[in-house]
């Protein structure tokens, strides 16, 4: 996965934003209320590319005067107006993540907004540029997969919401051979974790048996998730035929996966997240291979797609 | 019965009287002062309200918002300050003013108004109303506490919580606006901050509000909204002007089951702490609450002290801004960290100041105001136990040291009101939880939700669990209010339900009665 610092760009002039004045004694009466500052726009915008999205992070004062929220605008194109078709989202935190971009890298250019308490805006922000990162899932070449890499679960077994199943249909948990198994009887949407008491609380595992007709020079997984558990996400315990990788952990998703299956819709409340890494070139084989994926702490996840890749 | 509200009336026109106030809502003295100019027309929508009564005064309380739904959460108001003039008489005709004054409604606090009125006598009736431009506000009614000295013969307070205005009509609050009580006592999750969407929107009969509530609040302008929504609600309006309330809040009026600056998603807690600023903010711009309330940043001066003569003394605690964490990750557990007796639900500060107001208490009654539930539930009963760390039940040690500060410093009648689980329950609380035959040695009453939950019924699946602990001596899954009186030798507690709150118009019922003797702590039940 790779990050990048986006450079700062020049600052463009507000358009339509510009703060109507308070009254100097109501800002003198008003005490820890309201400072006697405008918004001001925020700084040190970083836009770090992952796999699907970008990382928004930003610095800025957030109590005098109280931020009521930071309005950001994005657009494909460097040169945009600032305006409600424009308006990409807002959020009271310093930063936000732009996802559900698919696989493909996208470009984007960014300005930020401050709105205070009384309703004031600051001017916008500097320009920033930011993009997401390709996925190996679309620019590597695929060896065996599993699920479409679309942000749906819809194709799986038990798929949307039979979570309750999985002690009766993988009591021992998924043993899935690429060319044989089918997705939407043999691979579970959702992997427990011993904290889930619907699944027995006990460590479960997931198994993908795939063949390399040659060893490639880098064979990568790739996992995409269309949602984890909000507080217990756990983390993945990953090895290629014996051989384990650094233990994956988990980012907090909605607790939403494990009862419906679009992270595509509008307004979903979902979190997609993303899994991408080498395996060990040593442990990989010619014929046939095993990646394994044990989940021995925190809650259940939920797949849109599994994959090894050649690069 | 006291005299019934009037019908909104002219509002005498003597705004020139010496004890005029005015800053920012807040009622500060200032000069006489008009500021903002022609005020849009009906911007009382969201109703007046009155709280914290001490002996010599209170906090009035209203907010201007002629389209109380604008999406940017300003309630249709332009970004200038307003003055608003009130004034407080001794009746309900307001032919005896004995205080007028100005306060400035200014976009920074959302144009809410916080008149603290001082000089008015002790235990006594009051009705108050506002002006701003032409437009007048309803009438609203209130009272100031009993001198700190005297001996009142009686305190008739009702309690409330869990309002999810989208779970239902809020018959409950329609009933107790008509109790006449002298004190409302609000025990957290006055909003929601879920999206309100079809799923959840089981009030019939109203539209379902727009997209703009259908997301989860995290912004000033989100959390301001989702009050204006509650709010615009006819029989919470009644409610306030029935009577003043003092309150204690509990999760949902920031982020479910949040604890200090952690958040149960995984926000960071740099930004959590920004999103609990705003949410501070909106609770206080809807509340009739003091200046002292007013937040900076992320923090909020909530608990406090209050006594109603030589009859109670009531703590108003704060559970939620200054509590540790789950203690090893999980909601309902038994860790060995639940037990590590450096965990506190009210932080060492609060904690401290808790026990030094016990030490000195001369009153008979001594009221703990709590969100959550303070009595042992073990939600495994037999084999094994588990906790719900959501609750008191996570701070073992906390409650531990507050149950020795009473008796070491020979707290007279503890009694705890909580809220937060949407049912009815009263428990008396144990010396030894596991030992049935061990010392009472408080009581606790847990008010049910107001319209969390639904209709309901009068027992669900949670019934068993909760009554297998042999200390709870009800559980009722209905929606309503808990009716107190407390007088020197007793105090009276009526679990009130309405049997339904998806359409309006439900009959009041009293679910149970018990007794509890001053000097004789627990529960007896009489119904």
């Amino acid at each position: 996965m790779s990050h990048s610092i986006s450079r700062p760009l020049s600052r463009r002039a507000a358009l339509g934003t510009a703060a109507a004045a308070v009254p100097a004694a109501v800002l003198a009466a008003s005490g820890r209320a309201a400072a006697a500052d405008e918004p001001r726009p925020v700084e040190r915008i970083r836009a770090a590319a992952e796999v699907g999205r970008v990382r928004l992070t930003w610095e800025g004062e957030a109590y005098h005067p109280l931020v009521d929220h930071y309005a950001l605008y994005a657009s494909r194109s460097r040169d945009f107006t600032v305006g409600p078709d424009t308006l990409l989202t807002k959020t009271v935190y310093a930063s936000f993540l732009h996802d559900r971009q698919g696989g493909h890298r996208q470009d984007w250019y960014y300005r930020i907004v401050t709105v205070d308490a009384s309703g004031a805006r600051s001017e916008p922000s500097a320009l920033v540029e930011g993009h997401s990162a390709e996925s190996v899932a679309l620019s590597a070449k695929p060896i065996a997969r599993v699920g479409k890499y679309d942000h749906r679960s819809l194709g799986f077994a038990l798929a949307p919401a039979g979570y309750a199943q999985y002690k009766d249909r993988f009591p021992n948990g998924v043993d899935y051979t690429y060319g044989t198994s089918k997705p939407e009887t043999d691979w579970s949407y959702i992997q427990p974790g011993p904290a889930d008491g619907w699944a027995g609380n006990r460590e479960s595992s997931t198994t993908f048996r795939f063949n390399l007709d040659t060893v490639p020079a880098e064979t990568w997984l790739s996992i995409w998730l269309i949602d984890t558990h909000a507080t217990l996400p756990g983390s993945l315990l990953i090895s290629a035929n014996g051989t384990a990788v650094p233990e994956v952990k988990l980012e907090n998703g909605a607790t939403r996966g494990s009862l419906e299956g679009d992270a595509t819709v509008p307004g979903t409340l979902l979190k997609p997240s993303y899994v991408e890494l080498a395996l060990p070139r040593a442990a990989m084989r010619k014929g046939r291979n095993a990646v394994v994926i044990r989940k021995r702490t925190g809650s259940w996840h939920v797949f849109d797609a599994l994959g090894v890749f050649a690069r | 019965m006291r005299s019934p509200l009037p019908a909104r009336r002219s509002f005498l026109a003597a705004t020139g009287a010496g004890a005029a106030a005015f800053a920012l809502g807040t009622g500060h003295a200032a000069a006489k002062e008009t500021v903002g100019g022609k005020v849009p027309a009906d911007p009382f929508t969201l109703g007046v309200a009155s709280g914290d009564p001490l002996p010599d005064g209170v906090v009035l309380w209203t907010r201007l918002a002629p389209r109380p739904l604008a999406p940017d959460g300003h309630g249709g108001m332009p970004r200038s300050p307003y003055t608003v003039d009130y004034e407080v008489a001794e009746d309900a005709g307001f032919a005896r003013v004995v205080q007028r004054g100005q306060a400035v409604a200014s976009p920074e606090l959302g144009h809410s108004v916080h008149a603290e009125v001082n000089g008015l006598s002790p235990d006594r009736e009051y009705f108050y109303r506002f002006r701003a431009g032409t437009e007048l506000s309803p009438v609203g009614r209130t009272r100031t506490a009993p001198d700190p000295a005297s001996g009142p013969a009686e305190l008739r307070f009702v309690a409330a919580s869990c309002a999810a205005w989208y779970h239902g009509h809020f018959t409950a609050f329609e009933h107790l606006a008509k109790e006449d009580p002298d004190l409302v006592v609000f025990l957290g999750d006055y909003i929601y901050e879920y999206g309100i969407t079809g799923t959840n929107m089981w009030r019939e009969g109203v539209p379902l509000p727009g997209p703009e509530h259908a997301v989860e609040t995290t912004t000033l302008e989100q959390y301001r909204l989702r009050y204006s929504l509650f709010k615009s609600d006819a029989n919470l309006q009644a409610a306030h002007a029935a009577a003043p309330w003092v309150f204690t809040t509990d999760d949902h009026d920031v982020q479910n089951n949040y604890a200090d600056d952690w958040s149960e998603t995984g926000i960071a807690p740099a930004d959590f702490l920004r999103r609990r600023a705003v949410a501070y903010r909106a609770l206080y711009e809807n509340l009739p609450l003091r200046a002292a309330s007013l937040p900076n940043g992320p923090a909020i001066d909530l608990y406090q002290r209050r006594r109603w003569g030589r009859l109670a003394q009531l703590d108003l605690l704060d559970n939620r801004q200054y509590r540790d964490k789950y203690p090893a990750g999980q909601v309902v557990d038994d860790s060995p960290e639940r037990h590590d007796p450096r965990r506190s639900i009210l932080g060492d500060r609060q904690e401290q100041w808790l026990y030094d107001g016990l030490r000195v208490s001369d009153t008979t009654w001594n009221l703990h105001v709590t969100g959550v539930v303070m009595a042992q539930i073990d939600r495994t009963p037999g084999a094994g136990s588990t906790f719900s760390n959501d609750m008191w039940d996570g701070f073992p040690a906390n409650r531990d040291r507050l149950f020795s500060a009473w008796k070491r410093h020979g707290v007279a009648n503890p009694v705890v009101l909580s809220g937060d689980i949407h049912r009815h329950v009263a428990a008396d609380l144990k010396a030894t939880w596991e030992n049935p035959a061990s010392a009472t040695v408080g009581t606790e009453l847990v008010c049910g939700s107001a319209a969390s939950d639904g209709d309901g019924a009068d027992t669900d699946s949670s019934a068993k669990v909760w009554l297998a602990n042999p200390h709870v001596k009800l559980y009722n899954a209905r929606r309503g209010y808990l009716r107190c009186r407390m007088t020197p030798t007793a105090l009276t507690s009526e679990f009130m339900t309405v049997p339904y709150v998806s359409r309006p118009g439900a009959p009041l019922a009293t679910a149970a009665r018990f007794v509890t003797e001053a000097g004789r702590p627990g529960l007896n039940r009489e119904v």
